[in-house]
């Protein structure tokens, strides 16, 4: 057999990383450090290291500013997004507003992933001044219950200028709306009747709530 | 479609539609298959890139939003392949038509642009000039 | 079918429109696509899950299926797939490994250097046994390297089975006679046992992929085969599991999914590639490339 076995239990975890999970309380400072280090995978193995780590949340956030390369930052976001608590929501939040999509996709998902800790901040969010926030918002109702997700987009679709957002938060809708949601839609498709798509996006997601949800 | 009809008729363009909304891509499918286009989708950059590598395509319609890879970047990553899928013709559609996402969708490879909400009309006949259909 | 509605179990009402709202869900989180012709395989495993669940209606499922309580989603799609672990299972991918992906592994490699692969969750051994057979009966440079692989499952149950070896002519049907003469020797009752060299010369470990310290044990692996189990996952654990597997790969190493699975759901870490035979993933060779 030209097959060789090598015993990877005895291997010995590479990057310095400790073979445990959860890093002891003393041992924060090293990793804290390492996330300033001018190497990738050392800054990289720390953010890992650091994920779910409530009092690590600040030095996530300065290096989560800093930081330059893609996954590096992913790391660091899907660390606080392992934390999911409201400063490592705060945390992330500003990303929304990035003018790199790939920054702003990756903080909507690991948003996404926090129904719970989100919740009290999406009724600023949705009336944000700045559209494109308002929009991506939309995106953040998805994962909660369907009830939630209604009334607050519902309140959106009332006041609602912008197509695009209103575009948005009927695909949400269509996924996971109440009846409730049907007087907001149709009045929707009435103010935006000569815009392309908005009449045909309220019709199917009103067939999709209508005939679900009895 | 018969075999002697696909035998006769001349074969349709094939469009791949990447956007993460679900609804949006049952407009654009909708729309493009009633003008006698075949059309895929997408929901990202990534599942894009598996689509265009596995089938012939002759026109992607892109939005720029998408999570994990949005449309700059997987327009990016087609114009690098070392496949014949770098020139396959892209339009990309964006929310907004400032100078500077003009710029950045020329930077990207994009080869026409639109801004979304978009018309039917204005999609069709984007989408036949772009795949080279007969219009 | 237009307009027909599937048999109703026990009274719950199950639409066209509340079939399209579970295709979008399933297609958005798993990229399984259900359109039009393959919608009646949809609605009959729907109305299983239904009845299963105790749901008073589609609505009522939907909300269990979306907040993914008790695993409905990994419930649900393993209600449609077939789940059967057999030899060679998506030979595709075997072939893959040696038509391409090898050539490219070996190039930054002397000969009589190490070649990791990994299968990763291995079940009771079908597929690491595969790669080591498959690479003995169609790579010709298997004697020059030192091929190392390594099979890890979370339930040690499955991995005392892959140690053992034993087989039933199902798990076989895919291996020609030869094949299982060369390597399996016939037992009890129909079985074939795994020939004790092959046997030996792999690892089983048990590995849960979403612990970074268990994960931290592995690394430098050129191919891994991690398929039919990210699926499951929820948003978060898929994040962490992606990340896990690209430390353990080395840079430039390969990893292959399911059949049914797809990056574009998981992570945007790895580079798509198309060979003939498959499409896997890739750790780029660096940060820069490729991303």
């Amino acid at each position: 057999m030209p097959f060789v076995k090598r015993d990877v239990t005895a291997r010995a975890p590479a990057g310095g990383q400790p073979a445990d999970d959860t890093v002891p309380h003393a041992d924060l400072a090293p990793h804290i450090a390492a996330l300033g280090s001018p190497d990738i995978e050392v800054r990289w193995s720390a953010a890992r290291a650091l994920g779910g780590r409530a009092d690590a949340v600040p030095a996530l956030t300065t290096a989560l500013g800093v930081e330059q390369v893609a996954r590096v930052r992913e790391a660091i976001m899907t660390a606080l997004m392992r934390v999911g608590d409201e400063a490592s929501v705060v945390a992330l939040l500003p990303y929304l507003r990035s003018q790199d999509a790939a920054e702003r996709g990756a903080s909507i998902e690991a948003l996404q992933a926090l129904p719970g800790a989100i919740l009290p901040f999406m009724a600023p969010l949705l009336a944000d001044g700045d559209s494109d926030v308002r929009l991506l918002a939309t995106e953040l109702a998805r994962n909660m219950p369907a009830e939630d997700a209604t009334q607050l987009l519902c309140r959106l679709l009332e006041r609602e200028q912008h197509p695009n957002v209103c575009a948005a938060a009927i695909d949400v809708l269509a996924e996971v709306g109440t009846l409730d949601a049907v007087p907001a839609l149709e009045a929707c498709a009435e103010r935006f009747a000569g815009t392309p798509f908005l009449p045909f996006a309220v019709s199917v997601a009103i067939a999709r709530i209508s005939d679900t949800d009895r | 479609m018969t075999d002697v009809e696909r035998a006769t008729t001349p074969s349709r363009r094939r469009i791949l539609v990447v956007d993460d909304s679900a609804l949006v891509r049952l407009y654009y499918r909708d729309t493009l298959e009633r003008a006698g286009f075949e059309v895929e989708q997408a929901i990202n950059g990534i599942e894009a890139m598996e689509k265009v590598l596995a089938q012939p395509f002759d026109l992607a319609i892109v939005d720029v939003n998408m999570p994990r890879m949005d449309g700059f970047s997987f327009l990016r990553t087609l114009r690098r392949s070392a496949t014949d899928v770098a020139t396959l013709p892209a339009l990309v559609i964006t929310t907004e038509a400032g100078e500077q996402d003009l710029d950045a969708a020329r930077a990207a490879g994009a080869n026409f642009y639109l801004v979304k909400p978009v018309s039917q009309q204005d999609l069709v006949r984007h989408a036949a000039a772009l795949s080279g259909a007969p219009t | 079918m237009a307009g027909s509605e599937p048999r109703r179990p026990r009274g719950v009402r199950v639409t066209q429109e509340d079939v399209r709202r579970l295709c979008e869900f399933l297609y958005r989180r798993t990229g399984m696509l259900f359109d039009d012709n393959k919608r009646y395989y949809i609605d009959r495993r729907l109305v299983e899950r239904i009845e299963a669940t105790k749901s008073e209606s589609f609505p009522a499922y939907f909300a269990i299926l979306r907040s993914d309580a008790d695993h409905e989603i990994e419930q649900l799609i393993n209600a449609f797939t077939v789940n059967e672990t057999y030899f060679n299972r998506e030979e595709h991918q075997l072939r893959c490994m040696t038509s391409d992906l090898l050539g490219n592994v070996i190039r930054g490699k002397r000969p009589g250097e190490s070649i990791r692969i990994w299968s990763i969750p291995c079940s009771s051994g079908e597929e690491p046994y595969s790669i080591a057979i498959w690479l003995m009966e169609n790579w010709r440079l298997v004697d020059s390297y030192n091929i190392e692989i390594v099979g890890s499952d979370i339930d040690t149950r499955a991995l005392k089975a892959a140690g053992e070896g034993v087989y039933g002519a199902r798990a076989l049907m895919r291996l020609s006679r030869d094949v299982i003469g060369r390597y399996f020797q016939p037992g009890a009752d129909g079985e074939h046992r795994i020939d004790p060299g092959l046997r030996e010369s792999i690892q089983f470990t048990r590995a849960n992929l979403i612990d970074p310290s268990e994960m931290a044990r592995y690394r430098g692996f050129d191919i891994i085969f991690c398929r039919n189990v990210l699926i499951y996952f929820d948003d978060s654990s898929r994040r962490i599991a992606a990340e896990n597997l690209y430390d353990c790969l080395a840079a430039g190493g390969y990893i292959c999914l399911g059949h049914s699975e797809t990056m574009s759901r998981i992570s945007p870490l790895f580079r798509v590639c198309r060979f003939s035979d498959a499409i896997v993933y890739q750790r780029p060779e660096s940060d820069h490339d490729g991303r």
